[in-house]
């Protein structure tokens, strides 16, 4: 079960190649079609230098770079879904459903509608408001949900839900407050990619880079997690210290991922599930097969967003609820069934 | 094997939660080679004894130190290294396979970003064996039964190749094979060098593999005494309200505890007095079944060692005691007429009848006291030539009444009881 190197090793290398050819397609696909053969020959013309016909400025300067952002915001989800599930042994948890996507959101919209539109103010200032938002929210929903140390499943989620629709609530009042800049932050927060560029997706990238790398390294400790707060701890691992330092990665990646794209749910909570369901618990397998993962849901469900009413888009994020909320309910059923 | 240096020492330690002390006024030690049982009722603290050796509770005061080092000072990676726990069987819902379960404890081992080499593969492989897991390896621990999961845990409290060893309730939830199992192991891991320092639930398995037994309750721990001096019936009804038969078990060699019925259950004895004569246990539930209606008993004389002797001593009840097989002379007859005859109703245990105890059949008969025989008398349970037969027929000669059961004996000498109360 995810434990042989080589099952691991061909697992990884699969979705590697699944990511690629999703990534293929969504440059290819859109209210322009653009063969994979010229999207590859685009490539090769922009690496060598050399100018090519128009078609090239929509595929280096617009597609290229949002399906790359699609990819990073779902391995970005996709992580943070397998960090909160393995600190709270609680499949359900997601950032999404524990508020810390709205957090961010709140966060976010702070930051935007203080520092504007400035190029500095959205690649820096929207992160790290919307870090700040992710940070305070965990904090606050694991307080009101943690009694005598324990964290019961049901109340995590019920402080998430209650926390999330209070954030939402007041992100929503801060939009009617600053009319100017509402319709932007509207899009923004339903979960879009319209404003993908390339400065966006080399933020992101760092993020990701910065937000993973710590928990893959100690995904021993992760896996000593899943035993429990006090057996971690008998196994020699500070436990509390951990899961501060676990649940900053995550909030960092939640906070990249929703300052870019606002509000994309379920992604977080259906990939680290169905992957583990397929190669097992194992923290050094799980990490990067649910980043890739994660990268090709988000990848297809912003092609289906682009395509299905094309020309209009939809927003990514009513995607991923689409076919996220009924997965939600499946597992909650099957979980209290297994009580 | 002799006990070797002190692993685990507690001197004079306070510990709780918080500022809480749950426990105060420790002082306990630990040697390579013995294991040390916690017994004590639920919620006294033993688990948080063990709690504050693995950094979970606190040391609130006095000084607690692990293989001679502070053990509030150590990191959890060094303290891991050397003190493993097992705990309770719990299931674990996740799969992960049984080898990386057990290879986990290696962690206090290795380096932050060491992947475990070939060194740590033996220690898990050496491990496994010796809980005969192996065979489970590459089979996930969601899917395993309790008691394979627990020696799993053994397993992986082993890997951590740890000098102290704590158990908290390890067999809670195992069958009795599994628990003599995984007790078993451990006793071995004890003999090869270990400190253990164990909290058990059951009072005989702690008697069997305990070298000594702290009894923890009203929040202090008593001196760790051997099993026999540290459980006896006097322990049992003050710690746990339990008044209990505390006796060699010949099988095992190791101290047993029956326990008899709750402190709480027994009312003041102001009844009675009710006679019972008795022996090798006939009388027990008689004895018992008096004792909780709140009647005086008295029983006779009785050899030392006998059931119905252990039971009458957990109980309180009055008896004249003979050597271990020794018959009873004329001081013991003369006691048992004495008491007899102040006696409201006697009952007549179905017990077989020998040289120590026709004395009392004797004494109750002529005692001219209402007799109430529980069965009918025959000659299997006559080994006294005839005197026994003799006796049972000039009591119902006299109006003594046979009765099928002891429901009905206690039925009939509570009536007895009761209007001898209104008179």
């Amino acid at each position: 079960m995810g434990a042989r190197p080589t099952s691991r090793a061909a697992a990884l290398v699969a979705l590697a190649a699944a990511l690629a050819i999703s990534v293929v397609a969504g440059v290819a696909f859109g209210a322009v079609k653009v063969p994979p053969a010229e999207v590859l020959a685009a490539v090769g013309r922009a690496l060598a230098g050399r100018s090519g016909p128009v078609e090239d400025a929509v595929v280096i300067g617009l597609r290229i770079p949002r399906v790359l952002l699609a990819a990073l915001v779902g391995a970005c989800l996709a992580t943070a879904g397998v960090l909160y599930q393995a600190l709270f042994r609680n499949a359900l948890a997601d950032p999404y459903i524990l508020g810390v996507s709205s957090g961010a959101g709140l966060g976010a919209t702070l930051a935007f509608v203080a520092a504007g539109s400035t190029t500095l103010g959205v690649l820096v200032g929207v992160p790290a408001g919307a870090f700040a938002g992710a940070l305070a929210t965990i904090a606050l929903v694991v307080a009101l949900a943690g009694r005598a140390g324990r964290l019961e499943s049901t109340s995590l989620l019920l402080a998430g839900v209650a926390v999330s629709y209070t954030l939402a609530a007041l992100t929503s009042f801060v939009m009617v407050v600053s009319r100017e800049s509402m319709h932007a932050v509207v899009f923004w927060m339903m979960g879009g990619l319209q404003r993908a560029s390339w400065p966006y997706v080399g933020m992101l990238a760092a993020v990701l880079v910065l937000g993973s790398a710590v928990p893959f390294l100690r995904a021993r400790e992760l896996d000593l997690m899943l035993l429990g707060d006090e057996r971690a701890g008998q196994l020699g691992l500070d436990a509390q210290r951990f899961t501060l330092a676990m649940l900053a990665c995550a909030s960092l990646v939640v906070a990249g991922a929703v300052s870019v794209s606002g509000l994309i749910g379920f992604v977080g909570l259906m990939v680290p599930h169905a992957v583990r369901l397929v190669l097992g618990p194992d923290h050094r397998t799980l990490l990067p097969a649910s980043a890739l993962a994660g990268a090709v849901a988000v990848v297809l469900a912003d092609l289906v967003a682009r395509v299905v009413l094309a020309p209009v888009e939809l927003p990514v994020g009513i995607v991923t609820a689409i076919a996220g909320g009924p997965f939600f309910v499946w597992l909650l059923v099957r979980t209290e069934r297994a009580r | 094997m002799t006990p070797g240096e002190t692993l685990l020492s507690f001197e004079n330690a306070r510990v709780g939660y918080g500022f809480e002390p749950v426990v105060d006024g420790v002082a306990l030690e630990v040697r390579a080679g013995e294991v040390v049982g916690l017994v004590g009722p639920n919620g006294a603290g033993k688990s948080t004894l063990l709690r504050a050796v693995t950094g979970t509770a606190r040391v609130l005061a006095g000084a607690l130190s692990v293989c001679g080092q502070d053990a509030v000072r150590l990191s959890p990676r060094a303290r891991a290294r050397s003190v493993a726990v097992v705990p309770q069987a719990l299931p674990v819902p996740f799969a992960m396979t049984a080898r990386r379960f057990v290879e986990l404890g290696r962690h206090p081992h290795l380096d932050v970003l060491e992947r475990p080499g070939s060194e740590d593969a033996a220690v898990v492989e050496d491990a496994m064996r010796r809980t005969d897991t192996l065979r489970l390896a590459s089979q996930t621990v969601d899917t395993l039964s309790g008691g394979d999961l627990q020696r799993l845990t053994v397993a992986q409290a082993l890997a951590q190749q740890p000098r102290v060893l704590l158990l908290d309730e390890a067999t809670a939830h195992l069958d009795v094979n599994h628990a003599l199992q995984v007790l078993d192991l451990v006793r071995s891991e004890a003999d090869a060098g270990a400190a253990v320092l164990a909290v058990f639930h059951d009072l005989d398995l702690a008697a069997r593999y305990a070298d000594r037994i702290a009894i923890v309750a009203g929040g202090a721990v008593s001196e760790a005494l051997p099993p026999e001096q540290a459980l006896d019936a006097d322990v049992l009804s003050r710690v746990f309200d339990v008044r209990a038969v505390v006796r060699v078990e010949p099988v095992t060699g190791s101290v047993a505890v029956v326990p008899i019925v709750r402190g709480a259950d027994v009312a003041e004895a102001g009844l009675g007095p009710v006679g019972v004569v008795c022996g090798s246990g006939a009388g027990a539930r008689l004895q018992r079944e008096l004792a909780r209606a709140g009647c005086r008993v008295v029983c006779g004389a009785l050899n030392e060692g006998d059931v119905d002797a252990d039971v009458a001593r957990a109980l309180g009840h009055a008896f004249f005691a003979l050597p271990p097989f020794g018959e009873a002379g004329a001081d013991a007859e003369a006691w048992a007429a004495q008491q007899f005859a102040a006696c409201v109703s006697i009952v007549v245990a179905p017990t077989p009848f020998g040289r120590a105890n026709v004395a009392n059949l004797r004494a109750a008969v002529r005692s001219g006291r209402s007799l109430v025989f529980v069965g009918q008398f025959s000659a299997e349970r006559d080994y006294t030539g005839g005197e026994a037969a003799a006796l049972v027929a000039e009591a119902l000669g006299a109006g003594a009444v046979v009765v099928p059961g002891e429901g009905d004996a206690l039925r009939m000498v509570m009536a007895h009881v009761e209007e001898g109360r209104d008179e």
